[in-house]
């Protein structure tokens, strides 16, 4: 699925992700929590389909389930107690906090999952190029030598193959011995080749002062709309947690704040901060949809 | 104006007495195209990279280099990283950064230009070379003619007055190798760029070139125009002269010959041909209005070898590398007998290289026989395999090596290796085949040496050496000529020669047709995953029209049969002598 | 054709004083300012998941003056190559050994690093490591502990191997590989477990998350042992004898 949101300046997709796994990372109150969830699975189904799916029931389910079951067994706070389990007592209290904390978990391991997808490699070095220059430039040869190193190694395994070493087969200590030496190799090989890179570096000037940072990444008039917006809602949210609109308490007793007309206000702006991938994928759909109709229109009446 | 002015220069590296660059005298105009040639080591590249401050070598130097009038060493490095290009020899090693858009703008960052113009500068370039349908790409996905190109462009953005190219082909396939000249041809012609170029393929560089400069010991012998230079080599009767272009070597034998008077006035007329168009009309020439003796060579036919039987038999075969992909080798057969050089040639990605795959086990073939020395090659254990029948060296040289000497490096093979008893070989028995080895491959003094701090055609030799211990009696070679110069080929040919005279069979996948051509017993061209042909060289090559040597391409019309510069030259002189 | 903006110029000064100062001023502003700040901010505002949140952002403070140092000395070019290689064979290390979870070559790797290289070296090549492997294998919550605990062990191998306390031979290299570790690496990734799965944490889960990471820990520890002792000589060789030739090449 082509994703739109993933189309917007990097900055704006970094800061997105901040903010969602951030915010995800301590608001427990359960209408937040059900809004990031619904939001963060949605949007990795829409990037990544059936993996996605996949992904979730095998590894985050348990995971959930694991971290639910863990935090009542270790924490007997809570004033309602349910049963006893090894002279401990197990509390309702505990019981739910442990399963926001599993949801809560999901959340994060979610958005990191999305995250993963939108942030790519050249948009991390183009975000940090002009911070930290050096190290997005290493971050960016790594990226260039990995796949040469893996090529090499594909090589390196063929040769030694061929000169009877071969890892696949053998007792247990000569396929070691065999693997020692291609990683040795590789060590060597990737070193001594390094040599060169350095000389072709330094021959276009590289070191010398005043080194500017490129990128193929423009700011629009689209990001700064996008921008303005997101910025807002943060506000928007970040006021309504410092005037506690969203806190839960578990221990003694559960509670959460009342709700008001902020709380409302700062609930949708929550929302909408969860859902604003997908709803500037929806947008662009129906344009799309909309300028293909007229355009097939403007088609015909060309052909007249 | 002169871009470089060069004066009475030496140079030795340290801990070396012998000098490197010895008392060089060299004038580079602008817009000049200018080729330097000589065997590996002469101080070719140590000349080129002394014109480069970052990239010079350290040493003792004498004498002086003029930038545009300014000593070298004074031009200030920013000037001399924009405007000295230079491309070096492995296009994999210069490529810093992950994308092909961010390697065109890597030297403008350096120096520190705005987006605003980088944008232009880079737009420019793709444009200039055809990149742009590429210009998003991850560079992992680009050939390596693509990745040399880029290498290319990435220079060129930085808009140099002058570009110096260190072998850029070596490392490259023909056809891209060819691609890549064309367009320096193109920059010099089109943005009069000087170019200072060393390169092997000299039958495609010397027609661009407007100078060519031949260097020996590290000493200029002849700086002269492409033809005059090779007039004077011939003349010299020096070894260089075997690397010329195929139509230049036929000129300089024929004519260094005795002939009549009305011949001689003739030849005094003609010019010395570089190019195969030339040499065609030169043989025309020659031969204008006279009636040959002998039209044709004797064709050789191939042995019959009823009696013998085949050692490696391939029947039938398919492979694919995964089931949703194409066939890559489709329904081949082959037979290869003992004692034979086989040369298998053909284009990119025919499957040539996966064939000797097939051969040597690595792949396994979903359909068909292979059968090794009368036996099915599944029945092998892969150790049977590799020790004692098949030796397989590989086009990376550098994938062998494991060790800090060459000397460990060609011991290490011999680890655990056993005698005809059954016992571990003693040291000193390692150490003496080790040394009769070495002597085979003229090794001897590398010994000592790290193998990454031998040249290219070192490495294939020390590679080579490791390879031979395993005592094979099937030689697998994949792309053995690559990165060689015409000197040493004829050397690497003669230690080929040494091991068929032990029966040992050796198989070259290539795609140098004209070493092929002098010294295969039969060939086969591979095309679409199957062998089109085989047969010997001889009638191999006379009946390709295209895919055939440039002795065949410029005297197919006069003469038949005809394949080496031996051949040509033995009829024009039976034609042309009383 | 010099066509510098005057922002650039400003920002790449190699005055020594500025230099001094930048650096004081912000370890000054991270340490004194940024990291109380964030403490008493998590303890009165996120109630029940300060320690998780509290502890990510500090150990993220904690990197950043590594990272701030290493831009401001103006790395050469060798420096930069070699620490690309040294991560890109830690990566691939990590990756090779895919199938083996915890058996992996990179802590060693990162320990050989930090010797040969020094601490600052050290530290980078294991937090890159860390980070750039997760490219490959995901982010996470998990990252900036990871990158930590990377980068601490191969600081501490600089500052014991490089700086001359101890030769970096086998036998000292493996006795810190494997406190390195199952200690250090071990300890930091693990308190990342119990602050991601029981926000209050307490000695019990502490127990139980170090009880149930032991068997791993031990692989790990076993496996840096193991490459330490293959790996060490030959690699710290090889390393040295890279750096020589650079040494002869380099002018810039």
């Amino acid at each position: 699925m082509n994703d739109t949101f993933g189309t917007y300046h990097p900055i704006i997709n970094f800061i997105y992700f901040c903010t969602v796994i951030l915010l995800g990372m301590f608001i427990m109150h359960p209408i937040f929590l059900c809004t990031a969830i619904i939001g963060a699975f949605t949007y990795s189904v829409f990037l990544n389909g059936k993996k996605a799916v996949r992904f979730n029931l095998i590894f985050l389910l348990p995971m959930m389930v694991l971290v639910s079951i863990i935090n009542p067994l270790f924490n007997h706070r809570g004033m309602t107690i349910l049963f006893y389990f090894r002279d401990n007592p197990i509390t309702m209290e505990s019981i739910v906090y442990g399963i926001f904390t599993g949801i809560m978990f999901a959340v994060i391991i979610l958005w990191f999952s999305c995250y993963n997808e939108v942030m790519t490699s050249d948009k991390f070095i183009y975000l940090f190029g002009k911070i930290i220059p050096a190290l997005s430039l290493i971050f960016s040869m790594v990226l260039r030598f990995i796949p040469r190193f893996k090529e090499q190694l594909k090589i390196v395994y063929n040769a030694q193959k061929c000169i009877g070493r071969d890892i696949s087969s053998g007792t247990f200590l000569e396929r070691m011995y065999y693997g020692i030496k291609i990683f040795s190799i590789m060590i060597t090989w990737s070193l001594e080749n390094s040599i060169e890179t350095a000389d072709s570096m330094r021959s276009r000037g590289y070191g010398l002062r005043g080194r500017t940072s490129f990128s193929i990444y423009r700011f629009d008039s689209r990001d700064t709309v996008v921008s303005v917006v997101l910025i807002m809602l943060i506000i928007l949210v970040i006021s309504g947690i410092l005037l506690g609109e969203n806190s839960i308490i578990f221990f003694p007793l559960i509670k959460t704040s009342h709700i008001t007309i902020i709380s409302v206000i700062v609930f949708i702006a929550y929302f909408l901060i969860c859902f604003l991938p997908i709803i500037l994928n929806m947008i662009e759909i129906y344009i799309l949809k909309r300028n293909k109709k007229s355009g097939d229109l403007d088609v015909s009446v060309y052909n007249k | 104006m002169s871009v470089f002015i060069i004066n009475n220069f030496n140079f030795t590296y340290p801990l070396n007495e012998a000098f490197a660059l010895r008392d060089v005298n060299l004038t580079i105009d602008d817009g000049q195209f200018i080729t330097i040639c000589g065997k590996s080591g002469c101080g070719k590249t140590t000349l080129l990279r002394n014109l480069k401050s970052v990239l010079a070598p350290h040493g003792e130097k004498s004498g002086e280099i003029l930038f545009y009038g300014r000593p070298l060493a004074e031009v200030e490095q920013r000037q001399q990283a924009s405007k000295i290009g230079y491309v070096l020899q492995n296009p994999d090693n210069q490529i810093v950064t992950d994308k092909v858009w961010h390697e065109l703008a890597f030297g403008l960052e350096s120096l520190g230009y705005d987006t605003k113009t980088i944008r232009l500068r880079i737009a420019e370039m793709a444009s200039f070379f055809g990149i742009q349908n590429w210009f998003m790409k991850n560079v992992k996905e680009l050939s390596g003619g693509q990745k040399q190109l880029l290498n290319l462009a990435a220079i060129m953005a930085m808009q140099p007055d002058v570009l110096i190219l260190d072998e850029p082909t070596s490392q490259l396939d023909p056809i891209s190798a060819v691609d890549f000249l064309e367009t320096i041809k193109k920059i010099n012609t089109q943005l009069g760029t000087t170019i200072i170029i060393t390169e092997h393929r000299l039958e495609e560089v010397l027609p661009m070139s407007d100078r060519t400069i031949v260097m020996d010991k590290g000493e200029i012998i002849i700086d002269d125009t492409p033809k005059a230079a090779s007039e004077k080599l011939a003349k010299m009767n020096h070894p260089m002269f075997l690397a010329m272009p195929t139509p230049i070597q036929v000129y300089a034998d024929v004519i260094n010959e005795e002939y009549s008077v009305a011949d001689s006035i003739k030849f005094n007329k003609l010019k010395c041909p570089i190019t195969v168009k030339e040499g065609r009309n030169w043989l025309s020439n020659v031969f204008e209005d006279k009636i040959l003796k002998i039209k044709a060579l004797e064709k050789s036919e191939i042995k019959p070898h009823e009696k013998i039987k085949p050692v490696i038999k391939i029947k039938d075969v398919w492979f694919k590398y995964d089931k949703n992909e194409p066939d890559v080798i489709k329904d081949l057969t082959m037979e290869v007998f003992p004692g034979q050089l086989y040369c298998i040639v053909g284009g990119n990605g025919t499957g040539k290289t996966t064939a000797l795959s097939l051969i040597s086990g690595i792949n396994i073939p979903y359909r068909g026989k292979i059968i090794i020395k009368g036996k099915n090659s599944n029945q092998y254990k892969i150790k049977e395999l590799f020790k004692g029948i098949f030796g397989v060296l590989p086009q990376n040289p550098q994938s062998l090596f494991v060790e800090k000497t060459v000397r460990l490096d060609l011991l290490e093979i011999l680890h655990k290796s056993k005698n005809d008893e059954g016992e571990y070989l003693p040291l000193k028995e390692k150490e003496e085949r080790v040394n009769e080895i070495a002597d085979l491959l003229e090794i001897e003094d590398l010994l000592e040496m790290h193998p990454y701090d031998l040249s290219g055609g070192e490495q294939q030799r020390a590679a080579l050496g490791k390879v031979l211990l395993l005592d094979p009696e099937i030689l697998l070679l994949d792309e053995p000529t690559k990165g060689m110069d015409n000197f040493f080929k004829q050397k690497f040919a003669l230690i080929l020669k040494k091991l068929l005279e032990k029966n040992v069979t050796i198989i070259i996948v290539s795609h140098d047709i004209e070493f092929c051509a002098k010294y295969g017993d039969q060939c086969s061209l591979f095309f679409n995953g199957n062998i089109i042909t085989t047969n010997t060289p001889d009638k191999f090559f006379s009946g390709n029209s295209f895919y055939t040597t440039a002795a065949n391409r410029m005297s197919r019309h006069i003469f038949k049969n005809v394949v080496t510069i031996k051949d040509v030259v033995y009829l024009c002189k039976e034609n042309l002598v009383k | 054709m010099q066509r510098k903006s005057g922002k650039v110029n400003v920002n790449k000064c190699d005055n020594k004083s500025k230099f001094i100062n930048t650096r004081s001023l912000l370890s000054i502003f991270l340490y004194l300012i940024c990291m109380p700040a964030t403490i008493l901010l998590g303890i009165y505002l996120l109630d029940d998941r300060k320690y998780y949140i509290v502890s990510m952002l500090i150990i993220c403070y904690a990197m950043i003056p590594f990272y701030v140092l290493f831009e401001k000395r103006k790395p050469k070019t060798r420096e930069i190559i070699v620490i690309s290689v040294l991560i890109v064979i830690g990566v691939c290390g990590r990756a090779v050994f895919f199938m083996t979870p915890q058996f992996k070559p990179v802590i060693a790797i990162v320990i050989i690093s930090g010797a040969c290289l020094g601490g600052h070296v050290g530290f980078l090549v294991g937090s890159m490591t860390g980070f750039i492997s997760n490219f490959l294998f995901g982010q996470g919550p998990w990252t900036p502990w990871q990158m930590f605990a990377f980068g601490i062990v191969g600081l501490f191998a600089g500052l014991i191997f490089h700086k001359g306390f101890l030769t970096p031979n086998k036998i000292f290299l493996c006795i810190y590989g494997a406190f390195a570790t199952f200690f250090i690496f071990g300890g930091i990734v693990d308190i990342w477990t119990i602050l991601m799965f029981t926000p209050s944490p307490n000695v019990e889960t502490a127990i139980l998350v170090y009880s149930a990471a032991l068997v791993f820990n031990l692989i790990h520890t076993v496996s840096t042992v193991f490459f330490l002792f293959i790996f060490a000589k030959p690699m710290i060789e090889k390393i040295e004898r890279v750096k020589l030739k650079y040494g002869l090449i380099d002018t810039i």
